[in-house]
């Protein structure tokens, strides 16, 4: 929950208000705003027909198991288009989602997960509080996939990272180099990624995430991280050859 | 709670028919807009044009499994922290005599990442597929998928291109400065749909009994609850009513399935929980999953089909018998490894079990394993690597 | 014109149109596929009938009784109509039989099937599990005056109904409440709280959907007289844990989600447009709407003539329908069939 949030309503029938939690500081137009992004994306509409409260998409829920979460929430919020809920939601709920997609059960047609994925994308676009939050710790692993290509390396399993997986991962970190020499694929060698992947394809790779502003969208949310990895891209692109418009 | 194994295989219900699909009750087949943009000229379709197998899926219909001739789609999380999983994959291609490719051109799908952070789009995540599915087609070999989640997640992939022409449109522009085409294949294979296609064949080569062995299964989310439509569904398993997908590979290899009432819960991955909110990931992966499976059907290990669902199912159980010592563990391995050991494959040379958290050497022993000359046989193995005899151990080094 | 009216379906919805026709003067002939008349109340095992606990098969003998009575009402079994050609006033219907019948006015009361749960996207295991049931596998026992759990043979020490399993589904297809299941579920719970007053009964729903009198007749007395517990929120799972079956919903008034160990579960399943009524459309060229039962004409005010002149429809060959509504609308297919014969003679000069 952000410091902001007060007990203060400011929209008077939205269901934020008597949940009992807005954000005052942020203007209404600005939470409007967020909204209409969330709608414009061309999937919204394929999400999100109407809800008539089942409680299926709950009940296949894991995150709503362990978390006060519930994709039905979700959906109930945007069918309304209550954007101080909507918002209230980006800001304290999107994260929980385990996004296993069991909520598509839902005999409405209704996709509560893809609602909650392009609200991430929106909260990661605008540089939302909740998305640096949830994504503290989380950097090593976007720079990761971003500029290797693979999500998870061998060299990532360190017994500081991992101290609640028991003592296997530092068996395993010690042995690593000489464990991965041991794998008879040839592709399997590496540490540094999960195998072995063309500079060619990693190239191809970063003109995507240059073309289709997927690295832009890190912008907001982590300055340093975009540009690091700007720099990295650009240069094994200039190396290659390519140009950037 | 033993569940015989001709309930798994079929309706317990004596007045009750089998249920059948009828024509007029099956939603739309993606295929038809699939093929229609093809003769438009909008997009390629790979065909699966070499010798295949027709494996059941949802709604009564079949999909073409290729056998040979394959482009291994590889997962981070199983190349690069459950390495015995593509291992054990590609050991028993080899062993049945199928030539594959392991792709340097490949990427990862970067899902895991998408469903973690949102820090991608729509049209990222479509030109990111078609990339790799156009570096299949370059090479004229069928992709095959190792990741539940990049399998899943191809299809909506494919589900939002076919769906949305404004988004072909970005990702085609994209394509075109890569200097490739707008390829899609004409199924979407996951490498479990290839184990259940060959699990006869494979039975046929099956050096290890395993009918004392007892097995849960774990199907992943990702594999059938995310675009449903093209996941196993055989008529003799589940009585068609839940998908098929690693419980047939373990029945066909004479184990024994158990069920338990958690079998549809998601294992607990969570995609940004475990790598940054673990304390969900541990304790629904032990409370709601292993410890159901324990109570319920007490496994001697427990199978699944995804990079994700081992990891999560495998790692978490460390912390909950720390805080528990009464907390029972149970083995996690996919499917391939199961097989691949059932072929008579090394434990660590191939299966690479050092790498799973679990204590799985009761389940070797039960299995007819020496498990202590067996890491004996890996240390000497990896021994010459140390003292520089050889660079890498290769196939022939791991059959010993 | 011919003075009869071809009634196809032997249910309830067929068999009062059959009568009213023969009442009003005209001649009727009443056309069943099957081997008896009395449609799904009889073939489908019920017990009572919803709302007022009639006893369904003296219920249906007692109409199929009256009908015979009628002297201008005929009736062919194990008969279909296989063709219809000429126009209104001057139709002529084959019989499977080889007969060919002509008619002035045709009534579709084909009727309903019953939703099948292997279609359903949520996950009943209706084909897995003894204990899994619908609502007619329910009647068939509350017809023989008992509530067993089928793998044990004893009483449920609970029970629960699954509401809406096929009806109100994008996913399925069927984007129609199927009117009926609230009270039959209701109506059901009633009897097997009489029958076995130690079981505990519980109803997960989306909407109750009790209509007009059906409040005081089922919903209310249910609650307060026999303790049947409301729960809004439906059941996604139904798995086994040891001997007994256990629920997994949302508890939505609750907001959580819940986990309920049960010894039966009925799933209240939802009408579909039966084989026959699919069948009859084709047959008489009469058009189906978007949801596959019979369409009608001009609706509200006209509840039973189809798109083609002279052929009406009534029951749930229109949709859902309760057995009020089914005799009502068999009642106003017959006035308006009959009335079709006379129009010459009322023509007003």
């Amino acid at each position: 929950m952000s410091p902001t949030a007060t007990p203060t309503p400011t929209h008077a029938d939205s269901a934020a208000y008597k949940l009992g939690r807005t954000y005052p500081d942020v203007p209404l137009e600005e939470k409007q705003r967020l909204f209409d992004e969330i709608k414009a994306d061309e999937r919204f509409h394929d999400y999100l027909y109407g809800c008539y409260e089942c409680g299926i998409c709950v009940a296949a829920c894991p995150s709503a198991r362990y978390y006060d979460f519930s994709p039905r929430r979700i959906a109930q919020a945007a069918a309304r288009e209550d954007v101080e809920l909507v918002y209230q939601q980006m800001q304290e709920d999107i994260w929980d989602c385990s996004q296993c997609f069991s909520c598509l059960r839902c005999p409405r047609g209704n996709n509560p997960g893809g609602i909650i994925t392009v609200m991430r994308e929106v909260a990661v676009n605008n540089g939302l509080e909740s998305a640096k939050q949830a994504l503290r710790g989380y950097t090593r692993i976007i720079y990761k996939i971003m500029s290797t290509g693979t999500q998870v390396s061998p060299d990532m399993l360190q017994a500081d990272a991992f101290p609640d997986w028991g003592p296997s991962v530092a068996k395993v970190s010690q042995k690593l180099d000489l464990w991965r020499r041991a794998l008879p694929p040839e592709t399997h060698h590496t540490t540094t990624t999960g195998w072995e992947i063309s500079t060619r394809t990693l190239v191809e790779l970063y003109l995507i995430w240059h073309k289709t502003g997927a690295l832009n969208m890190i912008s907001e949310l982590d300055p340093s991280l975009h540009s690091l990895l700007e720099e990295v891209m650009e240069d094994l692109l200039d190396e290659e050859g390519y140009e950037l418009d | 709670m033993t569940i015989p194994v001709e309930k798994v295989s079929g309706p317990r219900r004596k007045n009750k028919a089998e249920f059948e699909w009828t024509p007029e009750h099956i939603p739309e087949d993606f295929h038809e807009r699939l093929f229609e943009l093809e003769e438009k000229g909008e997009l390629v379709v790979q065909r699966v044009d070499t010798e295949h197998i027709e494996v059941p899926v949802k709604y009564g219909r079949s999909k073409k499994v290729p056998i040979g001739h394959t482009w291994h789609h590889k997962s981070c999380g199983q190349c690069g922290h459950i390495p015995g999983y593509s291992t054990s994959i590609f050991w028993v291609n080899r062993k049945l005599g199928i030539e594959y490719e392991d792709p340097r051109d490949q990427t990862s799908c970067t899902a895991w990442n998408y469903y973690a952070s949102a820090t991608s789009n729509a049209a990222a995540q479509a030109a990111v597929a078609v990339r790799n599915f156009a570096a299949a087609y370059e090479t004229g070999r069928f992709p095959i998928i190792h990741c539940g989640t990049s399998f899943g997640h191809y299809k909506e992939v494919r589900h939002e291109l076919l769906a949305h022409d404004q988004l072909r449109e970005q990702v085609r522009r994209v394509m075109d400065a890569l200097g490739k085409p707008l390829v899609l294949p004409e199924e979407m294979v996951h490498y479990s749909e290839w184990f259940y296609a060959m699990r006869h064949e494979i039975a046929k080569h099956q050096v290890r009994d395993f009918s004392n062995i007892a097995v849960t299964v774990h199907p992943a989310c990702h594999y059938y609850k995310l675009v449903e439509g093209d996941a196993i569904y055989d008529p003799e398993v589940y009585g068609g009513q839940r998908t098929a997908i690693v419980s047939e590979v373990a029945q066909a290899l004479g184990a024994e399935v158990r069920d338990y009432s958690t079998w549809f819960d998601c294992c607990g991955f969570g995609f940004r929980h475990i790598l940054v909110t673990r304390d969900f990931t541990r304790s629904f992966a032990t409370q709601r999953k292993i410890k159901r499976m324990k109570e319920e059907a007490d496994p001697d290990v427990t199978l699944t089909h995804d990079t994700g669902c081992v990891t999560t199912l495998d790692k978490s159980q460390f912390a909950a018998k720390a805080q528990d010592p009464s907390f029972a563990t149970i083995p996690v391995m996919s499917e391939a490894q199961f097989a691949a050991l059932a072929m008579g494959a090394h434990p660590y040379l191939v299966c690479q079990l050092h790498w799973h958290a679990a204590d799985y050497r009761p389940l070797l022993e039960k299995m007819g394993i020496d498990h202590e000359k067996a890491w004996a046989e890996f240390e000497e193995a990896t021994a010459r690597l140390e003292r520089g005899e050889q660079q890498y151990l290769t196939w022939e080094d791991a059959d010993v | 014109m011919s003075e009869t009216v071809v009634v196809i379906g032997g249910g309830p919805g067929g068999i009062e149109a059959a009568r009213q026709v023969a009442d009003l003067g005209a001649h009727a002939v009443l056309v069943e596929a099957r081997e008896r008349l009395g449609g799904t109340p009889i073939f489908a095992n019920y017990a009572a009938l919803t709302p007022y606990f009639a006893n369904a098969e003296e219920a249906m003998d007692a109409m199929i009784a009256a009908l015979e009575q009628r002297r201008r009402a005929q009736v062919r079994t194990s008969t279909t109509v296989t063709a219809l050609s000429g126009e209104a006033g001057a139709f002529k219907v084959e019989l499977s039989t080889g007969e060919t019948l002509d008619a002035g006015a045709v009534i579709i009361a084909t009727g309903f099937d019953h939703f099948d749960p292997g279609r359903e996207r949520q996950i009943y295991n209706y084909y897995q599990y003894p204990d899994v049931l619908a609502l007619q596998d329910l009647e068939a026992q509350l017809k023989e005056h008992k509530v067993v759990v089928p793998s044990t043979g004893r009483a449920p020490e609970s029970i629960c109904w699954v509401q809406c399993v096929g009806s109100r589904d994008r996913n399925i297809g069927n984007e129609w409440c199927s009117k009926v299941c609230c009270g039959i579920a209701s109506k059901q719970a009633i009897e097997v709280r009489k029958l076995s007053p130690q079981t505990r009964a519980y109803i997960f729903y989306i909407d109750m959907r009790m209509y007009g009198y059906w409040e005081t007749q089922l919903y209310w007395p249910a609650q307060e007289q026999h303790h049947v517990q409301y729960i809004k929120g439906i059941i996604t799972e139904v798995l086994e844990r040891g001997d007994r079956l256990v629920v997994r919903g949302e508890d939505t008034t609750m907001g959580r989600p819940l986990e309920v160990p049960m010894d039966m579960v009925i799933l209240s399943v939802g009408m579909e447009p039966s084989a026959g009524t699919k069948a009859m459309g084709d047959v008489l060229g009469v058009e189906r709407n978007r949801h596959g039962f019979i369409e009608v004409l001009n609706p509200p005010l006209d509840t039973v003539s189809t798109t083609r002149p002279g052929v009406f429809a009534c029951g749930a060959a229109l949709g859902p329908a309760d057995l009020e509504d089914t005799i009502s609308s068999a009642g106003a297919a017959a006035g308006k069939a009959v009335a079709m014969l006379r129009a010459d003679s009322l023509a007003v000069a």
